[in-house]
């Protein structure tokens, strides 16, 4: 079976800043990979490059078999990736159905036409899309908000909401950048429920960006250290936590 | 306290969302289609004028509001709309269609304007569509076989199956059936894919991005239908106006027009019409302040522009959603009485930024 994604020698560099250097990995369909590393290591960048916000200066990235390094950030949903920003970047001024609503936008079949006429194909996809994003809506959770404003969220909910409109593009891989920051302990031990629910009902494969360890060891089949936007180490989680690469990349010399 | 009980997602998608809604509406629509009954011929003009002004309204709260593109040069496509249609009718074509094809040229014309400025946003985009007013407003005057120059042209008449529409009841009539149809398309347009991708680009560019919102085209769209939308009301306005000459759609009109959504509260259309009452009623009242004012002030030349830049910067600062808002926030209070508390509309902050810098 080949990869589902993998990234070939990726380097990215902000004048001097080297954010990411030669970074090669391969993610297998279903699994769920965590990136791990101090602050500033890269793995925001890597998300980034995978989603086409940056321009890489070398590597390639190919997904299911075909290169993407070169396609505009925003063909990236409609070939099936779908992401979280860690900060969260939803749009505010709408409801929370709206957000996730936006989640459909890559699978719309109307035009501007149809839609100035509100033709009775539009009205039909609307009552679809909502049946779509109603499922997400239960799988995580998220009744009780459905129709308040996102400004009006706490933290937590939010970082509920992004994963939820990330999931409603049904994407072939899902990813999440610091899924638990901001979270309190027992909001984060949701977060590994909900993500073994969405590998499990969604069939997707997940990147996660995390520093939570119990949470990565946890959830993840593989991990992947980095540091200084260079590789350090790769392997199961129990061998990523003892690699006395790793260790020292956090500790310091 | 009110609590609305769904039953279905219809209900989500319908124009209206319960039936007190209806009831309203209907009591509007009611006084709206009697009002020439009791109105006399001034203020029946004035009402179609603040018809005119909403269908423009509609366009650039598209832009402005839900998009979050600022344009400062609306009034070139008000002209387009204008001068297109004394053009297809003088050559005799029916209204209707007349109509309709000004507001497609000048969706052309804002398609063509977005498309170079879509890397520009805020202040830049401003200037830009300054600029492009500016040149619309320096080929009208010049193109004089077309649009009769300096001098202007007078308008042909309104008539459409042997009715003459251009001017007193009739008029106020086909101005109320336009601007209904042009608000039910719009509220169409925000409860569909591309409205939400427009409001999508206003709260988050990155983020839309990467939910597979293409900037460049929605961009370009929303340019158009704001465009198209606000040509529509220029051929109305021809009408309205008589006899069309380069000085009536200067800077001061497009400033106007932004006043007007800005007023009435960003982003929704609500707004749109409180603001386009507003702008109706402020000129009279200018004018009225004018006479009773001391003569060194009231005869100052910049007076209007003066005022009308004021108010909007006042608004900005102040009230940055609006009248709308404003009425929003009452009916909260209403709605959920004892549990109001001043806090609720802290974070509510302004649709328009004048930079992103990501
Ligand atoms: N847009 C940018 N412009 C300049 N430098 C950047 C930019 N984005 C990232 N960097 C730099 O690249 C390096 C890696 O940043 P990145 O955000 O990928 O780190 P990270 O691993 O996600 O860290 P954190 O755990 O803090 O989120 C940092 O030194 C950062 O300052
Ligand atoms: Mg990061």
């Amino acid at each position: 079976m080949s990869a589902l994604l993998s990234a070939k020698n990726l380097s990215l560099s902000f004048g001097g800043v080297h954010a990411v250097r030669d970074i090669s990995f391969d993610v297998e369909q279903g699994e769920v990979f965590s990136i791990i590393g101090p602050n500033g290591a890269g793995k925001t960048s890597i998300f980034n490059l995978i989603s086409r916000l940056y321009n890489a200066d070398s590597g390639d990235i190919v997904f299911a078999g075909e290169s993407i390094i070169s396609q505009p950030a925003h063909r990236i949903a409609s070939l099936g990736i779908a992401r979280t920003f860690q900060n969260t970047e939803l749009f505010e001024h709408e409801t929370v159905l709206n957000n996730m609503l936006i989640g459909r936008h890559v699978h719309r079949c109307s035009n501007l036409f149809s839609e100035l006429l509100f033709l009775h194909s539009v009205r039909k996809q609307e009552l679809e899309f909502r049946r779509i994003v109603e499922d997400v809506i239960d799988l995580l959770d998220l009744q009780s908000h459905r129709n308040q404003v996102i400004g009006s969220l706490p933290y937590g909910v939010r970082k509920m909401v992004e994963v939820a409109r990330a999931l409603c593009i049904q994407p072939k891989l899902l990813l999440l950048d610091e899924p638990s920051s901001g979270l309190n302990p027992e909001e984060t031990e949701d977060v590994s429920f909900w993500i073994e629910d969405i590998s499990r009902d969604y069939g997707a494969t997940i990147i996660m960006v995390e520093h939570d360890m119990n949470l990565v060891s946890r959830s993840s089949d593989r991990v992947l250290a980095i540091a200084d936007g260079a590789f350090v180490a790769l392997g199961t989680p129990s061998e990523i936590q003892n690699h006395p690469d790793v260790q020292r990349a956090y500790l310091g010399d | 306290m009110r609590f609305i009980l769904k039953t279905h997602y219809q209900q989500d998608i319908d124009v209206f969302k319960h039936n007190g809604q209806r009831f309203w509406f209907g009591l509007l629509a009611l006084l709206v289609i009697v009002a020439p009954l009791f109105i006399d011929t001034f203020y029946l003009g004035e009402l179609s004028l603040v018809y005119i002004y909403a269908i423009a309204g509609i366009g650039l709260m598209l832009l402005v509001g839900h998009t979050g593109l600022v344009s400062l040069g609306h009034a070139a496509f008000l002209a387009i709309g204008a001068y297109a249609h004394a053009w297809f009718i003088g050559k005799g074509w029916p209204l209707p269609l007349s109509i309709l094809l000004a507001g497609l040229l000048s969706a052309a014309a804002g398609a063509m304007v977005g498309r170079p400025t879509l890397r520009m946003t805020g202040i830049y985009l401003a200037i830009a569509t300054l600029a492009f007013a500016h040149i619309v407003e320096q080929i009208i005057a010049h193109w004089e076989p077309v649009t009769g120059g300096f001098r202007g042209q007078l308008v042909p008449d309104a008539v459409f199956m042997g009715f003459d529409l251009s001017r007193g009841i009739p008029f106020y009539y086909l101005c109320l059936f336009v601007v209904v149809l042009c608000l039910l398309a719009a509220l169409n347009l925000l409860r569909s894919p591309t409205g939400r991708s427009m409001v999508a680009i206003r709260d988050s560019e990155i983020s839309a991005q990467s939910m597979g919102i293409d900037l460049a085209r929605t961009k370009t769209i929303a340019f158009a239908v704001s465009a198209g939308f606000t040509g529509v009301a220029g051929a109305l306005f021809a009408h309205k106006l008589g006899y069309l000459a380069p000085d009536a759609f200067t800077m001061l009109t497009s400033i106007q027009l932004l006043l007007m959504v800005v007023v009435g509260g960003l982003g929704s259309m609500h707004g749109v019409f409180y603001g386009a009452i507003f702008i109706v009623v402020l000129p009279q009242f200018i004018a009225i302040m004018r006479d009773t004012l001391p003569t060194a002030i009231g005869q100052l030349p910049g007076l209007e522009p003066g005022l009308f830049g004021l108010i909007l910067v006042l608004f900005l600062i102040f009230e940055p959603l609006g009248i709308y808002g404003r009425w929003l926030k009452v009916k909260q209070f209403f709605d959920e009485f004892p549990l109001y508390r001043k806090a609720t509309h802290k974070r509510q902050k302004s649709y328009l930024r004048t930079e992103r810098l990501r």
